[in-house]
């Protein structure tokens, strides 16, 4: 046990060093650099090198990187270079709750949504409510996010003045307050998921329902609920679990669109502001968060399986 | 399951499939068809853009700006450059069809190589490979376009190796799962006995049982390519205006969109019916082709 | 005061009257209100502020230390912390530059000078602004490390004299030069008030920590979220601030901003999408302030290199933008047509005559076809047009809209998006054929036109050389007589725009949204969004 939880915690560790690796060069390898861009109107060559001198980007490359990740690994993620934010203060303490409250909230409603309507699609399969629910879903994955949340802007938030449509209030300090505002960025980033789900509790519940113990526990005399629900449910937990853990980078995707369009200073809108800016700092920051998120959940994911279906055993 | 073949490990109880005739499939299957001829129908208008469209896709009606649907001359509207909507859905098909099926095939190309590799070579370089696959897949494919894009410069093309560099991770992890079920199953273990050569053994016996469930990703993946190069429209980096890209109108219509909704909604449609038909389309494909089902019937 | 009144013929200089042009809703009403509050408000009381502002923030805030940034959206904010020794006002007629910090400002010759400050003024950590910090905060511009992007403008000072607590004495190398406009000029803000104790406690992290004397102080400053401000209840001016705390919420979506704003869930916003212009001013909630500001817009050319080394295909390029359909076409009609730099807000010297006159640069394609006949390549010509999107207020579309008009005189443009890095860096070094810029300038026809078309200065992206302009410019510089400062111009202006480097397109509107019930607000046509006299009904 103790070789397997130290292969993992060495396999995650290389993992995100590849990944630190790339993203640093990658951003390198961009063109310009954050100075250029923050002297804006006020640019001159002198402030320039000056600016860069101060911040140490002049240095060569091999070195910026060993000192940021020296410093990274001691706790010491650094600041921005213009506006002097506390990269770990606005990564991890600022941004990335706002980014999990999305998510968490995002995936809530798509299984709320998702599962009820992919069972009814399954228990009245080949009915005009199967053809319903498909339909419905597949029209929440067709529309971009970001035309689908202004959309839902202009007619909730604007025309029937429903919901809120920007900002976040935390759901810790005010639960009701931080539901209600995620109520349309949730809905928005949820619908990929909601899809999802809808479909493959359908396949997965059209399948269990023809299988031996179904027709065994009806035969007991259960009530259809408690087949449909209790046995029949039982079978989509599995892909359920799986899916959170892989399309865990699309979520993240979702988030920088979402985020952007209802004003929530997100982890996504992060990345994406700061891969435009060559904020290098802040960049590796936020790639360390998600991968290491995306990491972390596709461990539990895996140690999950045992649990949820007997049948598999822990791989290496 | 749909949308995560191969995602999984493979249930180790494989229903029974019943076996179909073929020829009925379309009459058996009437929205797999009626999609498949949704879908035809956007291979052609693309096809034959300069055929049906009435404008040329990039002329500006300065006198026309803005124009609402079934204005004279201008079925759709038109844009607030004055430019027919109709022309550029009908063009902008090109660019969608042609940026799913340009960034899926990279991704599906690199993804095959990559995970064939992971899942072949074993031992450390497995190990090796698995990792690299891990990292690409920790990144979200959004930002990882976003900084190709920022180190190739802007355009179609750069869209196109962009995006289809950030679905080479999920493609491989897809090819990989397989192919260690493959692998692990009896017949290539046979066939290594018999002593026929590496090569035709992955040859022979593991591509193909690959190839099916990529193919079936293709059709998904094909949406997610289109939609993550609208995103990066809005983000403003991704196809150059005026390109009548579909993923451009919508970015450029969402400003206008509390009054003009036409100018973002009416390329949204169609993207969104493209989506709609090839989602379907691809499900009909899996459930009749899928190998993983039919080696449970045979 | 001497015989001459320097002060006056400075302020003559200066002056930028608008002349009459309709400024929007509400304006001159709050004028008129902040005068007399200000007036009624017993001496030593303390206002009593109530309200909380909430303000989209459009645009990217770089840093909030005054003497670092580079952006004018980080001023708007900067302006409600700080103040400087001038400020600018507006009273609806005309520009002034207007003591602040200072209580009298007096130039003993053409070349100093002397600021008596304002008695108790404290700075927000409770130190006093006083003659030694004014000079530290100038130092800290012309010579601090790291070298700060606005130490340019105080090039010509010379010396900073106290003469005791409260009174400095600057002098410079040269009469006048463009000092005031060094001081307040909007995207400058080179003689804006730091504290130097918390200059010396926080460093380069001053920017995340301001310490000013201005109406409202600096609370918060959340990445990419929110800047809160709340009322300095000891800030100078009697009665003000008004309002208790301002936050100003960083919106990076404008459509999803004028949503909220429709949804009363903003109050103001820091600029205003030109395509939505229509329904804000529909819409009984919302209030549109602005005009045409000290700007212009224009589509370089890089005179470096091939084809637009070519003084004809350039002449050519100018003649051929049709400005009208533009105007329509990108601004959605909130702009005016540019026909040289020099904008109408500087009266002085804007030529109002120039529609008609024939000078600067008009649309007219059969000229255009005329010097198109003449340039040296007569095959097609593939010319790189650099984009992108976040570069100004309409994004991609002038080059849209220029590339069919190019196409007419045989110019093919290869339209190419690039993402802002990018572009600035392309810019900065000259890697490009064409690009289009909005240009915000002072309100100075020095700073309009010298810095940014010099021989070898970092502003000239098209690489253009030309000792006439150069000269023309310098002599300007310390001449007084109004008349015959501006027939130099106006000469200076000929020569640039007949040898086009740039093709001018237009003067723009600025705007700031302000829901209906917030009053009070002082509009100034230098793109500020000055707070203290702002109260929510």
């Amino acid at each position: 046990m103790f070789r397997f939880i130290a292969g993992k915690v060495f396999q995650t560790l290389f993992v995100l060093f590849l990944v630190s690796v790339a993203s640093f060069t990658l951003l390198k390898l961009a063109p310009g650099d954050p100075i250029e861009i923050a002297l804006g109107n006020e640019y001159s060559e002198e402030a320039h090198q000056d600016m860069l001198a101060e911040l140490g980007l002049d240095r060569p490359v091999v070195e910026q990187y060993v000192t940021w990740l020296a410093d990274f690994v001691r706790g010491d993620w650094g600041t921005s270079y213009t506006a002097r934010a506390d990269i770990f203060t606005y990564a991890f303490v600022e941004a990335l709750p706002v980014t999990l409250t999305l998510a968490v909230f995002a995936l809530g409603l798509a299984i709320l949504i998702g599962v009820p309507l992919g069972v009814l699609s399954a228990v009245k399969k080949d009915t005009l409510w199967d053809a319903g629910s498909a339909a419905f879903a597949l029209t929440g994955t067709a529309f971009p996010s970001f035309f689908l949340g202004i959309v839902l802007i202009w007619v909730f938030g604007v025309k029937f003045a429903m919901f809120p449509v920007m900002g976040f209030v935390a759901p810790w300090e005010d639960f009701w307050g931080g539901l209600y505002h995620m109520v349309l960025p949730a809905f928005t980033l949820s619908t990929y998921f909601m899809a999802m789900i809808v479909r493959l509790t359908r396949a997965n519940l059209v399948e269990a329902l023809e299988s031996p113990y179904i027709a065994a526990a009806r035969a007991r005399g259960e009530p259809g609920w408690r087949v449909v629900w209790v046995h029949g449910v039982r079978n989509i937990l599995m892909p359920l679990v799986t899916i959170i853990g892989l399309q865990l980078g699309v979520l993240l995707q979702g988030a920088v669109l979402t985020e952007t369009v209802f004003s929530l200073p997100g982890a996504g809108q992060m990345i994406t502001n700061a891969v435009l800016n060559r904020e290098y700092g802040i960049v590796q920051a936020g790639i360390m968060m998600t991968a290491t998120l995306f990491v972390l959940v596709n461990l539990a994911v895996d140690l999950a399986y045992p649990i949820l279906d007997p049948r598999l055993r822990p791989s290496r | 399951m749909t949308l995560l073949d191969g995602a999984t490990p493979a249930p180790a109880t494989v229903p029974p499939v019943r076996r179909r005739r073929r020829l009925t499939m379309f009459v058996r299957r009437p929205f797999f068809t009626l999609a498949l001829l949704v879908a035809a129908g956007f291979v052609v208008s693309a096809a034959f853009a300069p055929v049906f469209a009435p404008w040329d896709p990039t002329y500006q009606d300065i006198g026309a700006m803005m124009a609402p649907p079934a204005t004279a001359g201008h079925l759709l509207g038109t844009d607030s450059y004055g430019q027919d909507i109709l022309s550029r859905i009908l063009f902008g098909a090109r660019y969608a069809l042609g940026i799913g099926l340009g960034a899926v095939a990279i991704g599906a190309l690199g993804g095959l190589v990559l995970g064939m590799a992971a899942g072949l070579a074993g031992g450390r370089t497995e190990w090796v490979l698995m990792r690299i696959v891990d990292s690409i897949l920790a990144l979200p494919s959004l930002i990882l376009a976003v900084a190709f894009i920022a180190i190739l410069g802007q355009g179609v093309d750069k869209v196109i190796y962009a995006v289809g560099v950030a679905l080479i991770g999920p493609f491989a992890r897809t090819v990989r799962a397989d192919v260690m079920q493959v692998r692990a199953q009896l017949f290539v273990e046979a066939a290594g006995l018999m002593g026929l050569a590496w090569l035709t053994v992955v040859w022979r016996h593991i591509l193909p049982n690959v190839v099916y469930p990529l193919a079936v990703q293709v059709t998904i993946r094909i949406s997610e390519a289109i939609l993550v190069s609208s995103s990066l429209s809005f983000l403003g980096i991704g196809v150059t205006p005026p390109t009548p890209d579909w993923g451009l109108m919508i970015s450029e219509g969402r400003a206008f969109v509390s009054f003009a909704p036409w100018m973002a909604g009416m390329p949204g449609a169609a993207l969104a019916i493209l989506l709609i038909a090839l989602s379907i389309v691809g499900d009909g494909i899996r459930e009749e082709f899928d190998p993983k089902m039919q080696r449970g019937g045979s | 005061m001497t015989e001459v009144d320097h002060r006056k013929i400075l302020a003559e200089r200066l002056a930028a009257k608008l002349g009459r042009r309709t400024v929007l809703k509400g304006m001159a009403a709050s004028a008129g209100m902040a005068a007399a509050g200000g007036l009624l408000m017993p001496k030593g009381a303390r206002a009593q502020q109530s309200g909380h502002l909430r303000v989209a923030a459009l645009n990217h805030i770089d840093t909030l230390d005054p003497h670092f940034t580079g952006f004018l959206s980080a001023i708007q904010v900067i302006n409600n912390i700080h103040n400087g020794l001038l400020k600018i006002t507006y009273d609806g007629e005309a520009v002034r530059f207007e003591p602040d910090l200072a209580e009298t400002w007096d130039l003993i010759d053409d070349k100093t000078h002397v600021f008596k400050l304002r008695e108790g003024v404290m700075f927000h950590d409770g130190t006093p602004c006083d003659a030694e910090a004014v000079k530290a905060s100038l130092l800290r511009v012309k010579e601090g490390e790291p070298t700060s992007p606005h130490a340019w403008k105080l090039e010509l000072l010379d010396t900073i004299e106290i003469l005791d607590p409260l009174t400095v004495r600057l002098t410079f190398s040269t009469p006048y030069a463009f000092f005031p406009v060094a001081m307040t000029g909007s995207t400058g803000r080179a003689g804006t008030i730091v504290s130097p104790a918390a200059v010396e406690k926080y460093g380069t992290d001053y920017g995340r920590n301001p310490v000013g004397t201005g109406p409202f102080k600096f609370v918060s400053w959340r990445e990419n979220d929110r800047i809160e401000l709340e009322a300095n209840p000891d800030y100078f001016e009697e009665g003000l601030p008004k309002l208790e705390r301002v936050t100003f919420v960083i919106m990076n979506e404008p459509s999803s901003a004028v949503a909220a704003m429709f949804a009363g869930q903003i109050d103001a916003m820091t600029d205003c999408p030109y395509q939505l212009v229509p329904q804000i001013t529909a819409n009984p909630r919302t209030e549109l302030y602005g005009d045409v500001e000290g700007n212009y817009t224009y589509v370089a050319m890089n005179t470096r290199r091939a084809p637009f080394d070519d003084i004809n295909l350039r002449r050519a390029v100018a003649a051929a933008i049709d400005r009208e359909t533009l105007l329509k076409q990108a601004y959605f009609g909130n702009a005016i047509q540019a026909y040289s730099p020099i904008s109408p807000p500087m009266t002085d010297f804007y030529d109002p005559e120039i529609a008609a006159s024939g000078r600067g640069q008009h649309f007219d394609l059969t000229k255009a076809k005329e010097w198109r006949a003449k340039a040296a390549n007569q095959g097609e010509i593939t010319v790189n047009y650099m984009m992108s999107e976040t570069s100004g207020p309409t994004g991609t579309r002038i080059a849209q809209g220029v590339a069919p008009m190019l196409a007419q005189i045989g110019i093919k443009a290869n339209l190419e998006l690039i993402e802002a890095a990018n572009w600035v860096k392309r810019r900065n070094s000259g890697d490009f054929d064409m690009f289009d810029f909005l240009w915000s300038a002072d309100l100075d026809p020095d700073e309009t036109l010298y810095p940014e078309f010099k021989t070898g200065g970092a502003w000239n992206f098209p690489g253009w050389e030309s000792a006439k302009f150069d000269d023309l410019c310098k002599q300007a510089q310390v001449i007084l007589d109004v008349e015959e400062r501006r027939k130099l111009y106006y000469e200076a202006e000929d020569i640039l725009m007949d040898e086009a480097p740039i093709a001018i397109v237009a003067h723009i509107k600025v705007y700031k949204v302000l829901a209906a019930n917030v009053e009070g607000f002082q509009y100034v046509p230098a793109d500020l969004l000055n707070l203290h006299t702002v109260s929510l009904a």
